[in-house]
This record gives C-alpha cells, structure tokens and sequence, in this order.
C-alpha cells in the first residue's frame, strides 16, 4: 500500500502533497483539545503498535500484506485522531524509505483519509445497526473488522485509480490490486478484531463508539445508587 | 510523564512490541514476499521496479533480520514518543 517515491508522474505527488498537508492541519486543530491527558499514553502506544503491526507482512502468496490500521484507529479515535496517528507512522516510515518522503501526501490521502473517513462512516452505520441486536462492546466488535475489510479494498482501487496516472498502464491494474487486497483486507480485518479485543476488555474508554454508553451507564449506576433522576445526574 | 503511566503502560507496551516485531522478523516468520503493492505492479506485470532515490535512516546498518529489527525497534520508541508528545500537548487537563 505504500507508494514510492517516482513511480507516479511528479504532479500527482504535489497534488496529493497540496491536499494532505491542509488535512493534516485541519485534524490536528479537531484534535486540540478533545482528550482527556489521562488517555495519552494509551495513545503514544496505539500509535506504536499501528506502526509495529505494519513492520510485519504476513504472506499472501506469492506477495504479503500487512496491518494498516486506519479503521481501527478512527473507531477507538474518532477520525480526526486516526489521520494525526497514520500522519505520525507515515512521516516515520517515509524517513525509514518506506513510502517516499514526496510521495507522503499519497499516501496518507490513500491511508490516512480515505482510510479514516471511509472506516468510521462504515463502521458507524455497522454498529448502530447491529446495537439493536447486540450489546455495544460485541456490535464494535463485529462492525469494525467488516468495515475494516471493506477499506482496504476500496483503498486498493482509489490507489489503482492513482496508477492510471503512469503512462502505459490500463485499468487491469486497477483489478489486479484490488483483487489481492481482498485478500490482504480478510488479514485487516482479523487483526483489526484481534487489537480491538484487547482494548475492549483493558480500556473500553479509549474507544470512541463506546464511551459513551460507558458514560450513559455510569450515569445510570450513579441515579440509581442515589436514587435521583438520570436528567439531574447529566 | 508520571512514572507509574510510565512503568505500567508505556515500558510493558514498548517491550511487549519491540519483543514481538524482533522474534517475528529474526526468525523469518514475518514474509519476505513483495507487498501487495509492489508485487501487482512490477513482479506480476514484468514492469521493472524503480529504484528509491532515499534509501532510509538505516541502511548505514545493512540490510538482514537483525538490523530490520534494530531499526524496527527504534521506529517503535520514535513513533510512541512522538504521538505521546503530540497528544500530550493538544488534550486537555483533568478537571
């Protein structure tokens, strides 16, 4: 999913660089502000373990894939968080040449905002919908792997889409990409289950979609404990 | 950062991670196939690769297992550091 550096005409990467740098700015000033300092070490290391899960490709022969984590991120986050995060993995991998340093903006417009603007739309639509069938913590559960799934295929075809920029190459790129991340999304969406898990039982607060009920019940457990109206709780 | 934050969160998250990302990469369980990426477009299709013009911080350590995991390990300890200070700086305080 990484692009290297002049593999695409040099317009695409400055268009792509033009885009993403205001996005950049934009989510950090979304982000001021939002989190409790209490959750930011939760954070520094969320960030590390995207950035471990993408050191390590598992095979999916005869290529490999790995974690790229956006979903994950914007339904724990928000989406204005998971862009800061995959920004911060981004600029660390581009100085370790993984990704190139101009093709930066690419990349995080393929990962960074389709990635998190894509994932926590589906996954939202997924989750309210299941919530009328399921407990919150399991609704999250289910939601975020299926739209993690489908955001690594559609980012495989906006990044093929991209590819029609080179010269010479017609749209059975396009196919072929996406054909092997749908692959590669069945390993995003095991993985993404897998971390979200972990967070769900050691600290449901950090993920968004469930603060809030963890704050309705708290309110709840409160009113009844001193037997007064929920209304004067809030 | 308090230190217990840092003795029950961030230390048992860094090693617990770096250890992981070590063993899988030294012992070969992580794939050396061509991600999806690379493979679709030069290998499949016969197109030869470009060659990088920045090659990263780290190839002054050569390339193997042992320095793709040294170098990984540092990427953790950087990445950690720099959203922890980011975020840090732009949350909020307790009330």
């Amino acid at each position: 999913m990484h692009v290297p550096d002049g593999v695409l005409p040099l317009w695409v990467y400055i268009l792509f660089l033009a885009i993403s740098i205001p996005t950049i700015g934009y989510a950090i000033r979304k982000v001021n502000r939002r989190f409790d300092e209490r959750l930011t070490p939760y954070m520094g290391v969320l960030a590390a373990v995207i950035f471990a899960a993408q050191l390590v490709n598992f095979p999916v022969p005869p290529a490999s894939g790995h974690l790229v984590g956006t979903t994950l991120l914007a339904v724990m986050l928000g989406p204005w968080a998971a862009m800061v995060i995959i920004a911060l993995v981004l600029f660390v991998q581009a100085l370790y040449g993984d990704g190139g340093i101009l093709a930066f903006g690419l990349n995080f417009f393929n990962m960074g905002i389709v990635g998190a603007v894509l994932g926590w739309s589906i996954s939202l639509v997924l989750f309210k919908g299941l919530r009328r069938f399921r407990d919150d913590e399991s609704a999250v559960l289910i939601s975020t792997p299926i739209a993690s799934f489908i955001v690594i295929v559609m980012m495989a075809f906006v990044l093929g889409l991209e590819l029609l920029t080179i010269p010479g190459l017609g749209f059975e790129f396009v196919v072929v990409i996406t054909a092997i991340h749908v692959i590669i999304a069945i390993g995003e969406g095991i993985l993404t289950f897998v971390i979200l898990l972990y967070f769900v039982r050691a600290k449901p607060k950090l993920i968004s979609f469930l603060s809030e009920s963890i704050a309705g019940k708290t309110t709840r457990e409160h009113s009844l404990k001193n037997e007064i109206p929920v209304e004067e709780v809030k | 950062m308090e230190r217990d934050t840092f003795l029950k969160v961030i230390l048992p998250a860094v090693v617990l991670l770096i250890a992981i990302t070590s063993v899988l990469i030294i012992t070969g369980l992580a794939s050396e196939n061509p991600d999806g990426f690379e493979w679709s477009l030069f290998e499949w299709a016969g197109v030869e690769e470009p060659s990088g013009t920045f090659e990263g911080l780290f190839t002054f350590l050569g390339s193997g297992p042992v320095s793709d995991a040294i170098a990984g390990g540092i990427g953790i300890i950087i990445v950690l550091l720099l959203a922890y200070i980011f975020f840090r700086y732009s949350s909020r305080k307790p009330e």
